[in-house]
């Protein structure tokens, strides 16, 4: 990671630890992140968005700091608003699975920790396969967004594959994270919902698994069996 | 390694004109096989393809030019063998040999081991085996009982491997033997490799449910090798084989094994599919597209002289389930009747069949998974 990423995440991080509503970010400029240099703004490219709403949807899921962000664009079409949730998801599931680690390794029963379990050590591998999946999925469709430059119409294809991928994995990621937790993670007190209930409203927001599976599947169909090789290859690496 | 950290996939050169080449090439040299050889391919063995794909550069192509290696970047390997994989090119007498035995010897092995295979290796015209199972230690590899005890004229070599795949064809076995008597479970394990014609060894075929013969038994009576089939340093096997393991699992094998059969469904679906057909391929592809990511960046990470073991093993985990997910999400939409002669029917058949094998071969799904929980800071 750059600096200048670096320096920008550690300002998210402080801006978002503590924040209830929305006054914070939008005092800390963030609207200006996506703005070029020569407009004024921070000049700041998607990968730089994608680290911010990453640390949102860890530490402050229910803040809406993508609409902040996005507002920097002007007019954002629906697939940037799922490209920008993506991050927010891959977030928040990054928290789900520490804060399940934290309690595995904490909560004792039958004279151990949780984490001593076999069963129990399966389920969080399982889910740490599919928090690893979206991060890469995330990380690979911003990279995507800054070599077209922010055109979601370019990157309409790792848009639509990360957006379903992040919602195919809400539900394993949030039932084994609640499962890993019994009755303390159904608690209002625990923080566990502040990110399950936050990754089922977005699998459902700015495109759910069936739009995105049908835009994905058109998109392939046109471009036949080979062709999707050939696209996938020519797109990136 | 609670957040996957993306590894930029960046290899040296001119990218786009490496696959172009290769292309070229395989438009002209590919055998016209039938379309159930090009699932599963690195199990396909075609010695002549081999040797082919030898002469023009594209085996041994991380080796260094005195070994009649091709000196290129590992990610310039990676860009040509996820090629030949998405081609159904058959690549599998060659693959053992290509992605873990010669890069293990060129890091542990002697100059005279080196000498003597890496050239073949390169050529694509010696082939190896892995010796690690065998019938008492499966999973559980630390129960390795085959021995080899130094005597004056060399190690001599008691005991069996088992589900040895490509034995019968290959020149070479990497074995996992114990070398210091009463050594117990991983302490005292060494890498010897054996030229399979030595007196003394028995290979005999196990045919699996497919009606194949891909693997096999492999016994040793009182097999005697030189000193020199010692790879790297006495007692250290399991080391060494764990770093084997890194090169294995994590390649864009573990997720295009079954690239046909997306294909042949893209293909059969035509350009405007109904709705359930094109649902299906969509979350076939976003899988694909995720997986291709995950493997492209643990290569990254690798090549960067990292040891990416939790990732290895998370592409496993994922490329595993998305293998044996597909033809049983395909079998559920298309409609075919078993024995269908039909490419689409023949191939699914042939996947339904291989797929439980995936979260077998390589290390089974609990161990891979008992593995993320251990990077996870759970054992
Ligand atoms: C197609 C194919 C090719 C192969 N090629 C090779 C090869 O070239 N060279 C080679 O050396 N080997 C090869 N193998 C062998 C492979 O590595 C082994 O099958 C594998 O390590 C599992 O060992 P096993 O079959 O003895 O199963 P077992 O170890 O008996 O396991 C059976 C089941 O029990 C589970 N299990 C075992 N122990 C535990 C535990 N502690 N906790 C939870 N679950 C457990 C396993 O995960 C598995 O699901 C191949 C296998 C296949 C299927």
């Amino acid at each position: 990671m750059s600096a200048a990423r670096e320096m920008l995440c550690d300002t998210a991080r402080a801006v978002l630890a503590g924040a209830s509503d929305i006054a914070p970010v939008e005092e800390a400029g963030f609207a200006l992140l996506l703005v070029a240099e020569e407009g004024g703004g921070f000049g700041g490219d998607w990968g730089d968005a994608h680290a911010v709403l990453h640390i949102a949807g860890m530490s402050a899921p229910n803040i809406p700091v993508a609409a902040v962000i996005l507002s920097g664009l002007g007019d954002v079409s629906m697939p940037h608003r799922a490209a920008a949730t993506v991050s927010l998801m891959a977030g928040a599931m990054g928290q789900a699975l520490a804060l399940s680690i934290d309690h595995v390794n904490t909560r004792q029963q039958f004279g151990r920790p949780l984490g001593k379990f076999q069963a129990v050590q399966q389920s969080l591998a399982v889910m740490a396969c599919e928090v690893a999946a979206v991060d890469a999925a995330a990380a690979a469709m911003a990279a995507r967004l800054d070599a077209s430059g922010f055109d979601a119409d370019a990157a309409v294809f790792e848009i639509a594959a990360a957006k379903l991928r992040a919602n195919r994995a809400v539900g394993v990621v949030t039932s084994i994270a609640h499962q890993v937790h019994g009755a303390i993670g159904f608690t209002e007190e625990y923080d566990l919902h502040r990110v399950t209930i936050p990754l089922m409203r977005w699998r459902g927001e700015h495109g759910n698994d069936a739009h995105w599976a049908q835009a994905l599947g058109r998109q392939v169909a046109v471009l036949g069996g080979r062709g999707l090789w050939e696209s996938l290859t020519a797109r990136a690496g | 390694m609670q957040s996957f950290a993306l590894y930029p996939f960046d290899p040296p050169g001119d990218v786009a004109a490496l696959r172009a080449d290769l292309r070229g090439w395989l438009a002209v040299n590919q055998p016209v096989d039938d379309i159930v050889a090009r699932a599963n391919c690195w199990a396909s063995f075609d010695p002549d393809f081999s040797r082919a794909l030898g002469a023009a550069g594209y085996v041994g192509m991380t080796l260094p030019a005195i070994y009649g290696g091709g000196d290129r970047h590992p990610l310039e390997r990676y860009v040509v063998i996820e090629e030949l994989l998405a081609a159904g090119a058959p690549v599998g007498a060659h693959w053992i040999a290509d992605r873990q035995t010669g890069p293990l010897i060129l890091r542990y092995g002697s100059d005279e081991q080196r000498e003597r295979y890496l050239p073949g290796i390169a050529k694509g015209e010696l082939y190896a085996c892995i010796g690690l199972s065998e019938p008492g230690a499966g999973s559980d590899l630390a129960a390795v009982r085959t021995s080899a005890r130094e005597t004056a004229e060399g190690w001599r070599i008691n005991g069996q491997k088992i589900w040895t795949t490509g034995a019968h064809f290959s020149h070479i076995m990497l074995a996992l033997v114990r070398t210091e008597e009463g050594s117990e479970r991983n302490a005292g394990l060494s890498q010897l490799l054996i030229d399979l014609d030595t007196p003394g060894i028995t290979i005999r075929p196990i045919i699996d449910m497919a009606g194949n013969h891909d693997f096999n038994e492999v016994f040793f009576d009182d097999v005697l090798v030189p000193h020199g089939a010692l790879v790297g340093t006495r007692g250290q096997g399991w080391k060494q084989v764990t770093a084997e393991l890194g090169l294995e699992r994590s390649g864009p094998e573990r997720y295009l094994s079954s690239h046909a059969l997306l294909v042949a469904l893209i293909d059969a679906a035509g350009a405007d599919p109904e709705p359930a057909i094109a649902g299906v391929i969509g979350k076939l592809t976003a899988e694909m597209w995720t997986l291709r990511q995950l493997s492209m960046s643990t290569a990254a990470k690798l090549a960067a002289g990292e040891d990416p073991m939790v990732e290895a093993s998370v592409v496993k985990e994922l490329g595993n389930a998305f293998e044996q997910d597909m033809p049983r999400r395909v079998q559920a939409i298309v409609d075919c009747a078993w024995d269908d002669k039909a490419d689409l029917a023949r191939l699914l058949r042939a996947l339904l069949i291989a797929s439980p094998s995936f979260s077998l071969r390589g290390g089974t799904r609990e161990v891979i998974r008992g593995i993320i929980a251990r990077g996870l800071g759970l054992r």
